[in-house]
């Protein structure tokens, strides 16, 4: 998978929110997204820069422009160093918040991207990546 | 129909001059190769005609390429082409125009349909009457040497056709696949602010998708008031397909109108009660005859009879 | 206007506001705030809320929305969401999040109606 182009964003505020998922918009109709694709990981990328400043106290997300195969495609890569998440299958499952709409924001989220994965460790910090593709013939 | 040009491919190819830096340095394409090309122009240009006549000697002997030759004066407009594609090789530059008039080369023989396997066949053949032409002149050790240089950028070319012929195979795909999926979501106006979609066949995930967005689309579009589902042509209507179609009426409602649900079999019936659906909200009927009329008094119209004839 | 920035405009007896651009947290709340305000200071009873500027309506906007409404609700005012983009449906649906108990309208004509039906039921 080949990397066009990669942008940082630290989120140390509530403006990370608003700032994450522009630049996530920016690239998805670059990446040549429909009305609706745009719209999905964009928003996406809103409830997981809220989660990491939320229940994880800040941290950093990579929003990358990516390309395999033929196809374009947007990256996001969300790193914060808060609590963690203890159960990480039931908080997929949805149903389930520790704090404000934690589960809603997860389960949901998931449903919105084509891969999504999840890395937490308790007292350590919790690492997602989700990734959406371009529907095919899509134009940039 | 086609809507793409060769610099719509530029564009999603991305052929930019970050770009071009990139593939010649992994060609290996450098300025010396390209002085030397310069160099051996007048030497192409002396042999220019008969490599041209032996390249098309190959296109015309082969019956499958011969197919697309029939017409001579085709076929002298196309040496016309080839020969200021010839020399374009010992211009000596590799820039963002010598791209665009190399993809446009494959633009136009993907166009023509010309597979793929013939235009890599015939520029083999190029190398092989210049190769000749190259030992004819020159000593071995420069021919050498010019035929490196001669390949790295014939290599760079053939890069840029294929990429052409894939982009536009996307492109196909792509094309059939929106016509599919228009003839599968074919919504109709019945009435003002009163939108019809009948759906046939079977439902999956993808295709639920496609009907939920189309579905909303059109009922933005065209502020409808009412969408009417008719469902009695769908083959099976489980647990999941009643799911996305319930999914559909709650967006559709997130716009501001309404969904009636048609076509509503015994079997349906049960199926949705035993997904636990709260259907207090839902307007559902057996018959689209009664759904459409449902319709109509939901946007405060009704059928005049007497108008009619 | 207010510190959200967003103008609440009164017609007769209901507020009509179009939300722009980025809705930040700060500014969502800033928002409900006003709008509760107005409609204490207007006795306005109904409240149409155009949303068609809005491109991207994740799980906490719409709480905003839902709460606002309800608020709204025990203020006497009944509020109509209008004009929402298919794309934002379609998200909101994805998510699993229906905006439960809301109403809803195509566009601002057609909320002014439904708000009618709503104060003569």
């Amino acid at each position: 998978m080949g990397v066009l182009a990669s942008y940082s964003i630290e989120i140390a505020s509530e403006d990370g929110v608003v700032r994450v998922r522009n630049q996530v918009r920016e690239v998805a109709l670059r990446a040549g997204f429909d009305a609706f694709a745009v719209a999905a990981i964009s928003t996406a990328a809103s409830e997981l820069t809220r989660n990491a400043w939320v229940h994880g106290g800040g941290g950093a997300a990579r929003v990358e422009e990516v390309e395999e195969a033929g196809r374009r495609g947007v990256r996001v890569d969300f790193r914060d160093a808060g609590p963690g998440i203890q159960d990480v299958e039931r908080a997929l499952r949805g149903g389930f918040s520790t704090r404000r709409s934690l589960g809603l924001g997860l389960s949901g989220t998931r449903r919105l991207v084509d891969e999504f994965s999840i890395d937490s460790t308790v007292g350590v910090g919790t690492h997602i990546v989700i990734a959406k593709w371009a529907r095919l013939g899509a134009r940039a | 129909m086609r809507t793409g040009t060769h610099s719509d491919y530029m564009r999603t190819l991305k052929l930019d001059s970050d770009e071009l830096a990139s593939r010649r340095r992994f060609f290996g394409i450098e300025e010396a190769d390209l002085d030397r090309l310069r160099a051996l122009r007048p030497l192409a240009e002396r042999h220019m005609a008969s490599i041209i006549e032996g390249f098309y000697f190959l296109l015309l002997e082969h019956p499958r390429t011969r197919e697309f030759l029939n017409d001579p004066e085709l076929v002298e407009r196309l040496k016309g082409a080839q020969k200021r594609y010839f020399l374009g090789l010992f211009d000596g530059r590799c820039d963002l125009a010598y791209v665009e008039d190399r993809l446009r080369v494959g633009f136009i023989h993907e166009r023509v349909g010309l597979p793929l396997k013939w235009y890599l066949g015939a520029y083999n053949r190029y190398l092989e009457l210049t190769g000749k032409a190259l030992r004819e002149e020159l000593g071995p050790e420069a021919t050498t040497a010019a035929q490196l240089s001669l390949q790295k950028l014939v290599f760079f070319d053939t890069a840029l056709a294929v990429d052409t012929y894939v982009a536009a195979q996307i492109d196909t795909v792509a094309r059939h696949r929106a016509a599919v999926e228009e003839l599968s979501t074919p919504v109709i106006r019945v009435f003002d602010r009163v939108l019809l979609l009948p759906l046939v066949g079977t439902i999956d995930s993808a295709r639920a998708q496609s009907i939920m967005e189309t579905v909303l689309r059109r009922v933005s579009d065209q502020e409808a008031k009412v969408m009417i589902i008719d469902i009695a042509g769908v083959a099976v209507v489980d647990t999941q397909v009643a799911d996305h179609l319930l999914r559909a009426t709650a967006a559709v409602r997130l716009l501001g109108a309404a969904t009636i649900l048609t076509g509503i079999s015994p079997q349906v019936a049960r199926t949705v009660v035993e997904l636990g659906v709260d259907i207090s909200s839902m307007h559902t009927r057996s018959r689209l005859a009664d759904g459409i009329e449902l319709a109509l008094s939901l946007v405060g119209r009704k059928i005049n009879v007497e108008t009619r004839e | 206007m207010s510190a959200s920035g967003i103008p609440v405009i009164r017609i007769r007896n209901t507020l009509l506001s179009a939300i722009q651009g980025d809705l930040s947290d700060q500014v969502a709340e800033a928002f409900q705030q006003h709008l509760l305000t107005r409609i204490e200071a207007t006795g306005a009873s109904g409240v149409l809320l155009d949303i068609s500027a809005l491109e991207i309506v994740d799980t906490y906007v719409a709480r905003v929305l839902v709460d606002t409404a309800k608020m709204a609700r025990l203020m006497g005012a009944r509020t109509v969401l209008v004009g929402m983009r298919p794309e934002v449906a379609a998200t909101l649906i994805n998510m699993g999040n229906g905006l439960d108990g809301l109403e809803t309208a195509l566009n601002v004509d057609d909320g002014l109606d439904h708000l009618g039906t709503l104060r003569s039921g």
